[in-house]
C-alpha cells in the first residue's frame, strides 16, 4: 500500500517521485504544478483530464499514476514550450472555441491527436474522434470550426 | 479511492499465481477503465490489483493464423485492434464498431481482455465478436481452455471465469463471404453506451439467407443469441415481411430489461426495429455504417 | 477607433488554451485540509444519532464535524438569499437525500473520503413529498416555520408563516379574466410539465476558506461574491470588511454558483479548526447541491373568432426542493411573464414556489423563463392548430409591440419582439414548401418565442483607475465564467477613454478590491455593470480633464494622460480614479395585482425555429436545423454574443431531449455524467444564429444582456415541430425518443406497455 518511486519523463524532463497506487495521473501532475489536466466528470467522459502518455491520449482521471513509470508524459503546458502557441491553440483562439475554458486543454490535446491520425478530418471524423470531449458551455460549433482551421493551417 | 497494493508480474504465469481462487478483493487489471469506475463509485474496493501491463508482449499481439483466423491477444488495446490492417481488411464490422465504442482515450487504454471479462451487458465488443463466431482462450494455473465467446457470459456482470483465470486471446474465424453488421443504438446522447446492440452475420446464396447468427446486447442481462429470429431468417429470401417476422421473433424471445436507457417495452421495440435494419445494413455493403 | 462593436477574442484566451487560467479548482494553500461530506441517505427524517467515532479514529483524519459543532460557533447557522432556511450542516432534520450531515477533514482527500464511509447516521424517517402539486397540500411539511431573509429589495415583502410548503405565492391580475373567458369564442386549456435537471458546470462546486488575523478569506467558484461577503459576515456577526471573497475565472456557472453554496460551510470549518479548508465536490455531488425547478403549468386562454387572444390564465407550480435558495425570485420574477409576449387585455397569473423533499432548485440560465416559454408556446401552437390558423399568422396577430402595456402594466420599450420573430420566420423559409419526409421518417417545423424581464432593482458599482503612465485598470465584481464580461468592460472603458480594449486591464471579483455588485446572474451584468463601467470611465475622463486644468494645461485640448500626470505631479505619479454606481429606477408590483408601470429596466427576447425528422419506428427525433434569433440591443462584442446564443440553445437542447434527474423514493438514480446525458459534439444540429438589429436605449452603448435568451424558444419549437411532423403532442419535458414513440403508439391505438 505504500508509495512507490516512479521515474518518468515529464514534458521532456526526467523526473522522479514516490506515489501510492490509488492515486491517479491528474493527482500526480498536480504535484508538479501542472494544472491544465483537471478532473471534472471523473469517468472518462469529458476529456478535461486529457494527458499524453508515450504520445497517446489517456484520461488522467482513469489512469493510475504508477503506470507512467518509465514512460514519457506530456501535458497541455508543453505545447507552447518553445514560446509559441501550437496551431491548434491558435485556431481555438481565432474561432472562439471555448467559453469558461475548463474543457479547453482536453479539446486542444485531442485535436492534436486527431490531426495526427487524420490530417484532413471530415465533420464525421471530428464528431467521432471528439465524442469523448464534452463542453458544458457548448462551444461545439466553434470547436468544429477550430479543428478545421487548425487542419488547414497545418497543410 | 482507498489504498491497495498493485503488483506488476512479468509473465502470465506469475500473474495467474498472484490471483486468488477465492478472494474477491484481488483482481487483474488490464486498462483499468472499467475497474476504476467501479472503485470510484465505491462498488469495488480491492486489496490487490494484478497489473497485466508487463506480462509477455505476445499477449498484446494481433496475428493472422495459418487457418486465416485472426488471433487477438487479450492485452491488445482497443485502439490497436481498431487500427490493425488485418482487422480493417477482413473484419470491417469490428473496426466500425470500435470507432464508436466509448472514445479514443478509453480505447487507447482499455484492452480486449478487459472489454470481454468486465461482463457489463452494455458493451459493444462482445456482441460483434460473438456474431463473428469468436472463441476465447482462458488460462488458469496450469490450465488452458477455449470457449465460444458466448459461453463466457453467465449473467449480469458475470462470466464463467474462475477468480484465478485470465483471458489470453480471442480468435475470430474468417468471415469469408459472410455479411455482417452491428448497430449500436443509443437512446440519450450520441456518445452514450448502447441502449441496445444488435449484431448479425449470415451468408447469402442466390438471394437466400443462410446460417444467420443474431446477437443482442445491452437490452438483455447478458449478450444473447436469438435463435428464434435466426430460424425465421434461415433459408428465407429477404423482404420486408421476413424482416418484420424476424424482428418480431427477436422481440418475443429476448428477455429485455429496463434500465436508464429506456423501459423494457421501449427497448423491445428498438430490438424489433434494429434487427431489421441490421440485416438490411449487412446486405447493403455500400453503406458500411448507418448512424441510427 | 471605435471599441464597442469590435469582434475581439476575450482577454484571457491565452491563459485558457495553455491550461494556465486560474480556477478555484486548482487552489492549494499551505496547511490546507480537504473536507469530504457525509450526506443524508433519506429524503426526510429526524436525525436520531450520528456516529463519527470510527471515522475520527482513522489515521490521517484531522477532525469530523457535525451540525452541533457548527452551532457552537454560529448559534443560528442558517443561510439563504430569500429565506434563512438552509443549515450549514443538517440540524435535527434532513430534508433531501444528499443533504450534508457531517464533514471529515484530512490533509489527504482520499483519507477524508474513506473516513466518510465509516460514518453512520440513524434517522427517524418522515413521509416525504416530491411533487410540486401534491406539496400544495399541507399534509407533509418540509419546514415547520418559514424564515424570510429580507436581504434583497425585490424580496422584502416575504412573510414568515407556518403550516404550508408554499414559500412564495405571486399574483398578477390585469383586466377581468373570468368575464373575458366567458365571452370568448374558444376557451382552450392545457397542462405542461418540465423535469428537474441541473447546471453541471465542468468546474464542480469548490470553495476554500483561509482564516487570518481577525479576518477570513474565501476563495470560491461563485457568481455573487458580494452576496457571499454579506452573508458570511452576517453569520459571524462581523462587519463586511472582515470577510474577503475572491473569485478567479469560473469553470462554468449557469446560475448554479449563485448566492451561498459551499462558502458558509468552508468558512465555519476553517474557523473551527483554524486552518485553510477546501471542499471540492465531485460531479456526482453536484446533483445534491442545486437544480433547475421542475414545474407544472396550467394555462388557459380565451380566443375570439378573429384569432385574437382575449384572456389568459396561468397557474405555475415551481418545485423548489428542500431549501428555497433563490426559488422565490424565480417564481415571482418569471411568474409575471407567464402569459408570454402577447398583447392580452385580461391576464391572471398565480405562481407558487413550493418546498419538496428534493435537491433544492434555483436559477438556471433563464431564471424560470424557459419553463414558462415551454408551456405558453406549446399552448399557443395548439390554439393555432385548433383554430386552423397557421402558427406564424396566429402569433403575428397577437404579439406584443413596443408602446403597448405588458400584462404587468409596464409599457413595452426596446423589446424587438417583432424583429426576432420575423428573423426566425424568414430564415426558416416558413412560407416555402418543404420536404415532408416519408412514412417512417416524417418531417415537420415549429417555431417559438419568449420574453423575459431582468431582475430589478439591482446595483452595480465600478471603478476605473488611470495610472500615471496612462495605463488603465477597471475593477468589477462581475464574475467571468466564459461569457466574456471582462472583455466587454474593456471595450466599454476603451470606447469612453479612446484606447484599445486590449490595453485595459480588468480586475474582477475580489471584494477587498472590487466594489459591490449584486451578482452575475439573469443577464443583468452587461446592462448594470456595463452602465456603471461606462459612467466610471466617464468620471475618470472628467477627473483627468480637471487634473489637466489643475496642471495649468489649456482646457479643451486632449493631452495624453501620462503628460497630464507628469505636469501635475512633476514625475510619473498619481492616479485618477473614476467611480460610478448604477441602479435603475423601479416600481415594485402591487402585492394583490402585480401591477407596476416600471417593473423592469429592459426586456430580453429570444426566438427559435426548428425543422425535425421523426423516426416513427423508434421515436428518435433528429433536429435537421435550428434557427435562433435574439435581441441583445447592440452587441458589444459580436462574436462572443453569437457564441452565447448557440451555447444557450445547445444547453436547452439537452434540457429538451435528454437531461432529467431521475428519482426513486427520493434517491437520485442517475447522479453522474454517465447516466445524466448532456449534449456532446455528436448531438449538435446545424444552427443558424442571429442577433437582430436593435438598440436598448438605456443600455451601455445600446447593449443589454444575452446569456439566457438563446434558451427561450428551443423546447417548444421542437415540440411544435414534432406535432407538425407526426400529429402527436408532447406535454412534458424531456422529449425522449421513448416518450415520442409512446405518444405515437398511443395515437395509433397500440400503446406500449408501461414497464
Ligand atoms: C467513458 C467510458 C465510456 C464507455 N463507453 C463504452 C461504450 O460505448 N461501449 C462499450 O463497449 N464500452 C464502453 N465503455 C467500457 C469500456 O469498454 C471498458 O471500460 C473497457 O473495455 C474495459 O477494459 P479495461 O482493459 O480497461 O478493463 P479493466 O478495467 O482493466 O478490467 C475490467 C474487468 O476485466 C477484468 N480483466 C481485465 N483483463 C482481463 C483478462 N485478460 N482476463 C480476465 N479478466 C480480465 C478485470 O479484472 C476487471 O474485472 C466505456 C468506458 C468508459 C470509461
Ligand atoms: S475528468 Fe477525466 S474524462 Fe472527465
Ligand atoms: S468552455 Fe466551458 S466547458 Fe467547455
Amino acid at each position: 500500500m505504500s508509495a512507490r518511486t516512479i521515474n518518468f519523463t515529464l514534458n521532456g524532463q526526467a523526473v522522479s517521485t514516490a506515489i501510492e497506487p490509488h492515486r491517479n495521473l491528474v493527482e500526480l501532475l498536480q504535484r508538479f504544478d501542472l494544472l491544465g489536466a483537471r478532473e471534472s466528470c471523473g469517468q472518462g467522459l469529458c476529456g478535461c483530464c486529457t494527458v499524453l502518455v508515450d504520445g497517446v491520449a489517456v484520461s488522467g482521471c482513469l489512469y493510475f499514476a504508477v503506470w507512467v513509470d518509465g514512460k514519457s508524459v506530456s501535458t497541455v503546458e508543453h505545447l507552447d514550450a518553445d514560446g509559441a502557441l501550437s496551431n491548434v491553440q491558435q485556431a481555438f483562439i481565432d474561432c472562439g472555441a471555448f467559453q469558461c475554458g475548463f474543457c479547453t486543454p482536453g479539446f486542444v490535446l485531442m485535436t492534436h491527436q486527431l490531426l495526427k491520425d487524420c490530417p484532413d478530418p471530415s465533420d464525421e471524423d471530428i464528431r467521432d474522434y471528439l465524442a469523448g470531449n464534452l463542453c458544458r458551455c457548448a462551444a461545439y460549433p466553434e470547436i468544429i470550426e477550430a479543428v478545421k482551421r487548425a487542419a488547414k493551417a497545418a497543410t | 479511492m482507498i489504498p491497495f497494493e498493485m503488483v506488476e508480474p512479468r509473465s502470465l504465469e506469475e500473474a495467474v499465481a498472484l490471483l486468488d481462487p477465492t478472494e474477491t478483493t484481488i483482481r487483474a487489471v488490464a486498462g483499468g477503465t472499467a475497474l476504476m469506475l467501479m472503485m470510484k463509485a465505491g462498488v469495488f474496493q480491492p486489496t490487490r490489483l494484478v497489473c497485466l501491463h508487463r506480462i509477455e508482449p505476445e499477449h498484446a499481439r494481433i496475428t493472422l493464423t495459418e487457418a486465416g483466423e485472426l488471433r487477438i491477444g487479450a492485452m491488445a488495446s482497443l485502439s490497436e485492434v481498431e487500427k490493425d490492417s488485418n482487422v480493417a481488411a477482413r473484419l470491417p464490422v469490428l473496426k466500425n464498431a470500435l470507432r464508436r465504442l466509448s472514445n479514443p482515450r478509453v480505447r487507447n487504454v482499455a484492452r480486449v481482455g478487459g472489454a470481454l471479462a468486465h461482463g457489463d451487458p452494455h458493451m459493444d465488443l462482445p456482441p460483434v465478436l460473438a456474431a463473428l463466431g469468436a472463441r476465447v482462450t482462458i488460462n488458469g494455473p496450469n490450465t488452458s481452455r477455449e470457449l465460444p465467446l458466448l459461453e463466457l457470459f453467465a449473467g449480469y456482470y458475470e462470466t464463467v471465469l474462475e477468480k484465478n483465470e485470465l483471458i489470453t486471446a480471442v480468435t475470430v474465424p474468417q468471415l469469408h463471404d459472410r455479411k455482417s453488421a452491428y448497430i449500436k443504438v443509443t437512446s440519450r446522447s450520441a456518445d452514450d453506451w448502447p441502449a441496445v446492440g444488435v449484431a448479425v452475420t449470415f451468408s447469402l446464396h442466390d438471394g437466400v439467407l443462410r446460417d444467420p447468427i443474431v446477437v443482442v446486447s445491452a437490452a438483455t442481462e447478458k449478450v444473447t443469441r436469438l435463435a428464434g429470429a435466426e430460424q425465421v431468417l434461415q433459408g428465407a429470401a429477404i423482404d420486408d415481411a421476413v424482416l418484420r417476422r424476424a424482428g418480431d421473433a427477436a422481440a418475443a424471445e429476448a428477455s429485455v430489461l429496463a434500465d436508464a436507457h429506456g423501459s423494457a417495452a421501449y427497448k423491445r421495440e428498438l430490438l424489433r426495429v434494429y434487427l431489421r435494419r441490421a440485416v438490411r445494413q449487412a446486405l447493403d455493403e455500400s453503406t458500411p455504417q448507418v448512424r441510427q | 477607433m471605435n471599441q464597442v462593436g469590435r469582434n475581439i477574442p476575450r482577454l484571457e484566451v491565452h491563459a485558457k488554451v495553455t491550461g494556465r487560467a486560474d480556477y478555484t479548482h486548482h487552489l492549494r494553500l499551505p496547511g490546507m485540509l480537504y473536507g469530504k461530506v457525509f450526506r443524508s441517505t433519506v429524503p426526510h427524517g429526524l436525525i436520531r444519532s450520528i456516529d463519527t467515532q470510527a471515522a475520527q479514529a482513522l489515521p490521517g483524519v484531522h477532525r469530523v464535524i457535525t451540525g452541533a459543532d457548527i452551532q457552537k460557533l454560529i448559534p443560528e447557522p442558517y443561510y439563504g438569499p430569500a429565506f434563512h432556511d438552509q443549515p450549514i450542516l443538517a440540524l435535527k432534520k434532513v430534508r433531501h437525500v444528499g443533504e450534508p450531515v457531517a464533514v471529515v477533514l484530512a490533509s489527504d482527500p482520499h483519507v477524508a473520503e474513506q473516513a466518510v464511509q465509516l460514518i453512520s447516521a440513524e434517522y427517524e424517517e418522515l413521509p416525504a413529498v416530491y411533487d410540486e402539486v401534491e406539496a400544495m397540500q399541507p399534509d407533509i411539511l418540509v419546514h415547520d416555520v418559514l424564515r424570510p431573509a429580507g436581504t434583497f429589495a425585490d424580496l422584502k415583502h416575504l412573510k414568515g408563516r407556518g403550516g404550508t410548503n408554499v414559500a412564495l405565492d405571486y399574483h398578477l391580475r390585469r383586466g377581468d379574466v373570468d368575464a373575458a373567458m366567458a365571452r370568448a369564442d374558444h376557451v382552450i386549456e392545457h397542462t405542461f410539465k418540465t423535469q428537474q435537471c441541473l447546471h453541471l458546470a465542468f468546474e464542480p462546486f469548490v470553495s476554500v476558506a483561509e482564516p487570518g488575523d481577525q479576518r477570513l478569506t474565501i476563495y470560491t467558484a461563485n457568481q455573487s461574491p458580494s452576496f457571499v461577503r454579506i452573508e458570511i459576515a452576517r453569520l459571524f456577526g462581523w462587519p463586511e470588511n472582515r470577510v474577503r471573497v475572491k473569485v478567479p475565472y469560473l469553470g462554468g456557472g449557469f446560475g448554479g454558483k449563485l448566492y451561498i453554496k459551499l462558502e458558509a460551510l468552508v468558512a465555519a470549518l476553517s474557523m473551527i479548526v483554524r486552518r485553510p479548508v477546501k471542499i471540492a465536490l465531485t460531479m456526482e455531488e453536484q446533483f445534491y447541491m442545486i437544480t433547475k425547478h421542475a414545474t407544472t403549468f396550467r394555462i388557459k386562454s380565451g380566443v375570439g373568432k378573429d384569432g385574437r387572444l382575449v384572456a389568459r390564465k396561468c397557474e405555475v407550480y415551481w418545485n423548489g426542493g428542500a431549501y428555497a435558495d433563490i426559488g422565490p425570485r424565480v417564481a415571482q420574477k418569471s411568474g409575471f411573464t407567464a402569459a408570454g409576449p402577447y398583447d392580452i387585455d385580461n391576464v391572471s397569473v398565480d405562481s407558487y414556489e413550493i418546498y419538496t423533499n428534493r435537491t433544492p432548485a434555483g436559477a438556471l440560465r433563464g431564471f424560470g423563463v424557459p419553463q414558462l416559454v415551454w408551456a405558453y408556446e406549446s399552448h399557443t401552437d395548439l390554439i393555432a392548430r385548433q383554430l386552423g390558423i397557421d402558427p406564424v399568422d396566429f402569433r403575428r396577430k397577437n404579439l406584443l409591440r413596443n408602446g403597448r402595456p405588458h400584462a404587468s402594466g409596464t409599457v413595452l420599450q426596446d423589446a424587438a419582439i417583432t424583429e426576432v420573430f420575423d428573423s426566425v420566420v424568414a430564415r426558416m423559409g416558413w412560407d416555402k414548401p418543404f420536404d415532408r419526409g416519408s412514412e417512417t421518417l416524417r418531417r415537420g417545423r415549429g417555431i417559438a418565442i419568449g420574453l423575459k424581464a431582468v431582475i430589478s432593482p439591482t446595483t452595480s458599482v465600478a471603478i476605473v483607475n488611470i495610472s500615471a503612465d496612462g495605463s488603465t485598470t477597471a475593477y468589477t465584481g462581475t464574475v467571468d465564467m466564459g461569457q466574456g464580461s471582462d472583455t466587454a468592460y474593456a471595450l466599454i472603458v476603451g470606447e469612453v477613454l479612446g484606447i484599445a480594449a486590449e490595453e485595459v486591464r480588468v480586475i474582477h471579483s475580489d471584494t477587498d478590491v472590487t466594489p459591490y455588485d449584486m451578482g452575475t446572474l439573469g443577464s443583468r451584468s452587461l446592462y448594470h455593470m456595463g452602465n456603471a463601467m461606462r459612467l466610471a470611465a466617464e468620471d475618470a475622463r472628467t477627473k483627468l480633464r480637471a487634473l489637466a486644468v489643475e496642471a495649468g494645461l489649456p482646457e479643451g485640448t486632449n493631452y495624453p494622460p501620462a503628460e497630464v500626470f507628469k505636469k501635475r505631479y512633476g514625475m510619473q505619479a498619481g492616479n485618477v480614479i473614476g467611480t460610478a454606481s448604477f441602479v435603475p429606477s423601479y416600481k415594485p408590483p402591487a402585492p394583490q395585482t402585480g401591477q407596476s408601470d416600471n417593473v423592469t429596466p429592459f426586456w430580453m427576447v429570444g426566438g427559435a425555429g426548428v425543422e425535425v425528422e421523426v423516426d416513427t419506428e423508434t421515436g428518435k427525433v433528429h433536429i435537421l436545423r435550428l434557427v435562433n434569433a435574439v435581441d441583445c440591443g447592440k452587441p458589444i462584442n459580436p462574436g462572443v454574443a453569437r457564441a452565447q446564443i448557440s451555447g444557450a440553445a445547445i444547453m436547452q437542447l439537452g434540457f429538451t431531449l435528454s437531461e432529467a434527474m431521475h428519482l426513486d423514493g427520493g434517491q437520485v438514480t442517475n447522479a453522474s455524467l454517465a447516466d445524466y446525458k448532456i449534449p456532446g459534439i455528436g448531438d449538435i444540429p446545424p444552427m443558424d444564429n442571429e442577433v437582430v438589429a436593435a438598440e436598448q436605449h438605456s443600455g451601455p452603448f445600446g447593449a443589454k444582456g444575452i446569456g439566457e435568451s438563446g434558451t427561450f424558444g428551443v423546447s417548444p419549437a421542437i415540440a411544435n415541430a414534432i406535432h407538425d411532423a407526426t400529429g402527436v403532442r408532447i406535454m412534458e419535458l424531456p422529449i425522449t425518443a421513448e416518450a415520442v414513440l409512446r405518444a405515437l403508439r398511443a395515437q395509433a391505438g397500440r400503446p406500449l406497455d408501461d414497464e
